[in-house]
């Protein structure tokens, strides 16, 4: 008789102790898990199909030298939203644009490599980052052996419409041999 | 794996620590009156926690603050949950609060040798209080902006130092930037840490001297492990469902139109404040500032003295009670006055329309740098209800309101202009006892002119049969945004009736008698070409003493453009709006 009363007790005693840890447990965690959706929301937001990028108007075609050297022009966007503030006409980056014939070709002024600034040189006439050491041709192609950047100069789509320059200008995942934009 | 628990016991002693927490003896058993200080612990924790995931999307400054709340609240996946959970578990603390003090209070747990231990936890109630005050006003909405400015000017009453530590919290004389850098630092920073170092301290008084057994023991005694902590464990699992329960049902905290000092809105705080909200509409402010405060104090700070006699602790759970009964009373009656208040409810609904206008203009244009509110002040929805009640309210009405929903007390006494140039509007203007009537002409002195009593009182049943066709071509000339316009063969129709002789009017006058429509002549009444179309309106406001319109007959209607009262673009804005939708 002692045994069962024993045994009844020690199992109410083990439900008594499943439940308590059950439930502090779920008050434990409840807190933190009421913030993890909004935690990973830029991750959610961004694993969606990227908007279309945007023309953006840069230059005239006339003002990009005849030679074919590059010029740098700030890259202005009729519209950026960032969170909660949407901003009109504010610059989002810089570009080499380089005339080839009647059409243009534009480099990102960041860097493959690890997102330095690039800059033209005149006296060898090519591209150096002067963060770590890569070197690029005109064409965008990397030029020494072992450059840290895993690929050539990021280029964007031109067009050219009424002697204006337009650009779709984009970010690219840095550091990857792939050209991947960011979105 | 238990190799690796005892080399961390080896080093730590983590095992005795965690027999000592949990071996704890509860004498008498456990009971469900022990629960509250767990409660707050955990409600405690949940803002620690959710506060700092809140951070992560909060920019304490004039122009980020409602917009950073608002893309949480509308933009971030759950962010309205996240929110809403740390709104609510916020009041229910100030619940918990209440029952933990009544139950120390009613069991005599304040008494010593626990004395310290009861100061100790009233410091924590004012913690938790401040951090109430200083998280409302965090939106940046007019709700926390207005009430907090109340709070903040009852700090100036403190003698001498009052002012400067007014300055110092608000960070200036005014509200903006470093009102909300401070009060965030004071609410994310400051307090929370005060109140983690008094939670250390109330819980190892509260361990030194164990639990104050409420007599008779019910139980043969037990330990914290795990039978109390079940029972507290039970009711923090009760609070957190009624907390995801309100932040559910309202969809979250609720977040008001940004804050803007221009803009009036009704201070009132959040609900457990509003005793004192309300206390102060019968004393002067010093009181609420400094005299009952102090009192408070002393009189906490002497409890334990007073309650070491039977007749001293009946006195003080007295005194509780008491001050309970009386705040319930007091939030009652604040509550009760502010819903019988007419002026209170439009306030509130306008606030209500605002919020959603701003999300709906947020929605189409997003939000400028230069902040939300520059939205609504620019907006011309809102720029005409505001210039109407500021401007043509205290004569005419906008469907018996000044434009915004605020009930007026002056008589009425100009024209209605809900709808104003409809066919619905103009049929009622053209009926004598509507035109004579209060919502009409009846506060002008054109109640007892030509019109009303040789040509409106003198229609025959045939003639009022007409009326509402000539309402329709009369208000096809204005254009209206929401009224289609007639068709060429509509329009010949009806224009062979008005300009018919046989048209049977008794005294012989027909409109264009007195009126002029499409012609170049001055006729005595007012102009009616265009009428109520954009350009009549806004000429109409600029002058109503121009021939075109009432001449030498004005009656009181100022001349908003001639006398500069009003610039050009505000006319156009009243324009628009009266003519944007029809009457309700």
């Amino acid at each position: 008789m002692s045994d069962f009363n024993e045994e009844e007790s020690s199992g109410r005693r083990k439900f008594i102790r499943v439940t308590t840890i059950g439930i502090s447990a779920a008050c434990g965690i409840f807190p933190l898990a009421a913030g993890i959706p909004a935690l990973l929301d830029p991750v959610k937001k961004n694993s969606g199909e990227s908007a279309k990028v945007p023309w953006s108007k840069v230059a005239p075609f006339a003002s990009l030298p005849e030679d074919g050297s590059p010029a740098k022009f700030e890259v202005v966007q009729e519209t950026v939203v960032d969170a909660w503030t949407t901003y009109k006409d504010i610059p989002v980056g810089a570009v080499y644009l380089t005339r080839k014939q009647d059409e243009v070709i534009a480099f990102n002024l960041k860097c493959p490599h690890l997102g330095c600034a690039i800059d033209f040189r005149k006296q060898t006439n090519d591209y150096f980052c002067p963060c770590h050491n890569s070197s690029f041709a005109l064409d965008g192609s990397v030029t020494t052996e072992n450059s840290p950047s895993p690929r050539p100069m990021d280029t964007m789509e031109t067009k050219v419409e009424k002697g204006q320059v337009w650009i779709r200008f984009q970010q690219f995942r840095p550091n990857i041999e792939e050209k991947i934009p960011l979105s | 794996m238990k190799m690796i628990f005892d080399w961390l016991d080896d080093r730590s002693g983590y095992r005795t620590l965690l027999h000592e927490v949990l071996y704890e003896k509860v004498p008498g058993g456990a009971r469900w009156r022990y629960v509250w200080g767990s409660c707050l612990t955990f409600a405690f924790f949940t803002q620690v926690v959710t506060g700092t995931l809140l951070w992560m999307f909060y920019s304490p400054s004039a122009q980020t603050a409602w917009e950073s709340v608002y893309f949480l609240q509308y933009q971030v996946w759950g962010g309205w949950f996240l929110r809403g959970v740390h709104h609510y578990m916020a009041q229910a603390m100030i619940v918990l609060l209440v029952l933990h003090l009544m139950q120390v209070v009613i069991d005599g747990a304040y008494r010593a040798p626990r004395e310290l231990n009861f100061w100790f936890g009233a410091l924590m109630m004012g913690v938790t209080l401040a951090l109430s005050l200083t998280g409302y006003l965090l939106p940046w909405d007019q709700k926390g902006y207005w009430a907090t400015a109340v709070a903040t000017n009852l700090m100036a009453e403190v003698p001498l130092i009052g002012p400067a530590i007014q300055q110092v919290v608000v960070g200036g004389v005014e509200y903006g930037h470093h009102t909300l850098t401070r009060f965030f630092a004071l609410h994310a920073g400051v307090l929370p840490a005060m109140l983690v170092g008094l939670v250390v301290v109330h819980i190892y008084l509260f361990r030194k001297h164990g639990i104050h057994v409420k007599e008779p023991r019910p139980k043969k005694d037990s330990y914290f492990w795990p039978d109390q902590i079940l029972k507290d464990a039970i009711a923090c699992l009760a609070v957190l469902l009624a907390v995801v329960a309100l932040t559910v049902y309202f969809h979250g905290a609720p977040l008001g139109p940004p804050a803007d000092p221009a803009n009036e809105f009704p201070a009132r705080p959040e609900w457990y404040f509003l005793f004192l909200f309300q206390l102060l509409k019968y004393v002067p402010a010093f009181w609420g500032a400094v005299i009952i405060p102090v009192f408070l104090a002393l009189w906490i700070f002497l409890q334990p003295f007073i309650g070491s006699t039977r007749p001293g602790h009946q006195l003080n759970i007295g005194f509780w009670w008491t001050l309970i009964a009386g705040s319930v009373a007091l939030t009652l009656l604040a509550f009760s006055e502010d819903s019988a208040n007419l002026r209170h409810s439009a306030a509130l609904e306008e606030a209500d329309w605002q919020a959603e206008r701003v999300l709906s203009i947020v929605q189409e244009e997003g939000i400028p740098p230069a902040g939300a509110v520059t939205l609504l002040r620019k907006d011309h929805e809102n720029r005409g209800r505001n210039l109407f009640a500021a401007n043509c309210a205290s004569c005419h009405r906008y469907n018996g309101h000044d434009g915004r929903g605020y009930p007026l007390d002056d008589a009425q006494s100009a024209p209605e202009l809900a709808g104003f140039a409809s066919v619905e509007w103009i049929t009622k203007l053209l009926n004598h006892e509507h035109y004579i009537s209060e919502e009409y002409f009846g506060g002008t002195k054109f109640k007892n002119g030509t019109m009303a009593r040789k040509v409106l009182a003198k229609y025959t049943a045939e003639e009022i049969a007409l009326l509402p066709r000539i309402a329709t071509l009369l208000s096809d000339m204005a254009e209206l945004p929401y009224q289609p316009p007639l068709s060429e063969d509509e329009r010949e129709e009806l224009l062979a009736l008005f300009y018919n002789d046989d048209l049977v009017f008794q005294d012989g006058l027909a409109c264009i008698d007195c009126h002029d429509i499409d012609s170049e002549e001055e006729g005595y009444a007012p102009d009616l070409t265009g009428y109520g179309s954009d350009e009549w309106t806004i000429a109409f406001l600029e002058n109503p003493e121009d021939e075109r319109f009432y001449g030498d007959e004005n009656d009181r209607m100022p001349c908003y453009g001639r006398d500069g009262k009003l610039t050009d673009e505000e006319i156009k804005i009243i324009s628009d709006w009266i003519r944007s939708r029809p009457s309700e």
